[in-house]
């Protein structure tokens, strides 16, 4: 075989090779260490060297009520902000599905809230929830009602955060079932209407069934997304008042990087990535199960 | 009675105006909070527009860290930009045209969503001290490549996959070596896709906070953490805050605007194409 022949066959290999290097180092590497690291005890903040302990973090985990605390805060941000991101944005995204003249111009305005950093949408919640001189208060009480202590209230601190955090990704939710709504083609909108089918009929039976797929994968994105949130927390509340409103991916960074319990931090990552990849199946299944019928 | 109309009725027009009042509202606030006063922050009721609107906050708030975070950014950014782009599209190439370990593909990416932030940037913190390279643009540069490239792969594969290959073909039958293929004929006409992609990379490594915060330390800020260390302080400097905050959205902004046409693509993976 030539040279350049030879230097052909192996191009492909080459112009791979630099990526899956990469790839290798972030998945592999990092999961099999951090997984070595869950079953030991390994507190680098005072020095102390690493002892192999088994399974005993992850016996740990389930009676922290710090942990528990964490996990139960995760889930009200699933339950009620995932839930409302996803029927308020397709609320919006119906109101969007007709052609007017600026529409591109208005639906790119309300993109705005997820592009902006999660640290500026923090800093921005952290002002309008200002118990004294925030707007949000004003606002209430312009309209008769009393202050609400937003962020200094055990039981309110991990809903103003979930407020944050719809605001912020609902535009996620609109965008994609929008472009999902923009693809049924206008011919089924005929056809129904030809066979009488009201505004209701057509919903239910023609565009909520046409959507799923789309609204399975916004929803798990959602979802496995929410697990990660972060910034949100660290910025509004840091978790108080007290650990009112830790999540788990809060409480994980702290016993990682503020405690150094290294072991620990990382068998709660292993635990929170169990949840996961199961609620992922779980979605997928679904999913798949619609592709083939 | 149709269910997509042509044009806005009163009704729609109306819910269309609230909700939009609604997600500019903050935003638009916080704008506002940029040009106030001391004292023009912290009253009740609270003052919507300053009366003095001056940009001192704005030389305040970037002589303070923002000037240095934005820097910082920018450096990290483009940097991490241009190498996950080109080191990426070489891998989505190959992967479209010779089917190399692509099927797994889709769950790779999907894993590397799933993972919760502490499972990676513990062992990568530890790497980095073990290298002594924390605080250095070197960690942030290659932690974000390292996010950043297989959503790349990911996303350049679709587009190279649309692209006829009979393109490409014939420039080979002229004579051109595939090299010159990819980056005579593929490359070029792939060009709006790449240039989507680095704007999304960008867009992620702009916003970036929880491994710019462990990674970067006193030499290293990037501006979402330089922003988010002006609010640990005694007296919290809302207005610096703010129009820090206000430039750093400015760029991502103006991104939004120019994505419009790939937003759903790059969000969902290419899950949903838009």
């Amino acid at each position: 075989m030539s040279m350049k022949g030879k230097r052909e066959r192996y191009l492909p290999l080459f112009f791979v090779l630099p990526t899956v290097i990469i790839i290798l180092i972030i998945s592999i590497f990092p999961l099999i260490y951090s997984f070595w690291l869950s079953l030991c005890e390994w507190e680098i903040g005072i020095g102390a060297d690493r002892v192999f302990v088994g399974l005993r973090n992850y016996a740990r985990l389930l009676t922290d009520s710090r942990f528990l605390n964490s996990l139960m805060n995760t889930g009200r941000v699933l339950f009620f902000g995932v839930g409302a991101q996803f029927a308020l944005g397709l609320g919006v995204a119906l109101l969007l599905n007709r052609s007017f003249r600026g529409k591109n111009l208005v639906s790119t305005l309300f993109l705005l809230p997820m592009m902006v950093s999660p640290v500026v949408v923090g800093c921005i919640w952290r002002i309008i929830y200002h118990y004294r001189y925030g707007p949000l208060n004003y606002m209430l009480n312009m309209a008769g009602l009393s202050s609400v202590n937003w962020l200094g209230s055990t039981d309110m601190a991990i809903y103003s955060i979930i407020l944050a955090d719809i605001w912020e990704w609902t535009p996620f939710m609109m965008i994609v079932l929008l472009a999902g709504l923009q693809a049924i083609p206008d011919e089924l909108y005929e056809a129904a209407r030809v066979d009488g089918a009201n505004r209701w009929q057509i919903f239910t039976y023609m565009l909520v069934p046409l959507l799923r797929p789309v609204m399975i994968i916004v929803i798990l994105i959602r979802i496995m997304d929410t697990f990660k949130i972060f910034d949100l927390v660290f910025l509004i509340t840091f978790g108080g008042p007290g650990q009112a409103s830790e999540t788990v991916s809060f409480y994980n960074y702290l016993t990682g990087f503020r405690h150094f319990s290294m072991g620990y931090a990382s068998s709660m990552a292993y635990f929170q990535l169990a949840i996961i990849v199961i609620i992922a199946n779980i979605f997928l299944r679904v999913w798949r199960r619609r592709e083939e019928a | 009675m149709r269910y997509r109309k042509n044009g806005v009725n009163i009704l729609v027009f109306f819910g269309l105006a609230i909700l939009l009042l609604f997600f500019l509202s903050p935003i638009i606030w916080n704008v506002l909070t940029s040009f106030k006063d001391r004292g023009e922050y912290f009253t009740y009721p609270p003052v919507f527009i300053s009366s003095t609107f001056s940009f001192e906050y704005y030389q305040h708030g970037l002589a303070i860290g923002g000037a240095k975070g934005i820097q910082d950014s920018l450096i990290i950014t483009l940097s991490t930009t241009a190498i996950s782009v080109i080191l990426g599209s070489l891998a989505a190439y190959s992967i479209a045209r010779f089917r190399i370990g692509g099927d797994n593909f889709a769950f790779w990416i999907l894993s590397i969503r799933m993972l919760p932030p502490v499972a990676s940037l513990l062992p990568l913190f530890l790497f980095f001290r073990f290298l002594r390279l924390l605080d250095t643009y070197e960690a942030l540069i290659l932690t974000y490549s390292i996010i950043n490239l297989p959503f790349v792969v990911w996303l350049m594969k679709g587009f190279f996959e649309e692209l006829p290959k009979e393109l490409e073909e014939a420039a080979l039958v002229d004579g051109c070596s595939r090299l010159g293929a990819f980056t005579r004929i593929a490359l070029p006409l792939v060009s709006p896709g790449l240039v989507a992609t680095a704007l999304f990379c960008f867009m992620f490594s702009w916003n970036e906070f929880i491994f710019a915060l462990i990674l970067g330390r006193s030499r290293v800020v990037p501006v979402t953490v330089n922003i988010a260390g002006m609010i640990g302080g005694h007296e919290i400097l809302w207005a610096e805050i703010s129009a820090v905050a206000t430039l750093a959205s400015v760029p991502i902004i103006l991104l939004a605007f120019v994505l419009q046409r790939f937003l759903v693509r790059g969000l969902t993976l290419g899950a949903v194409k838009g």
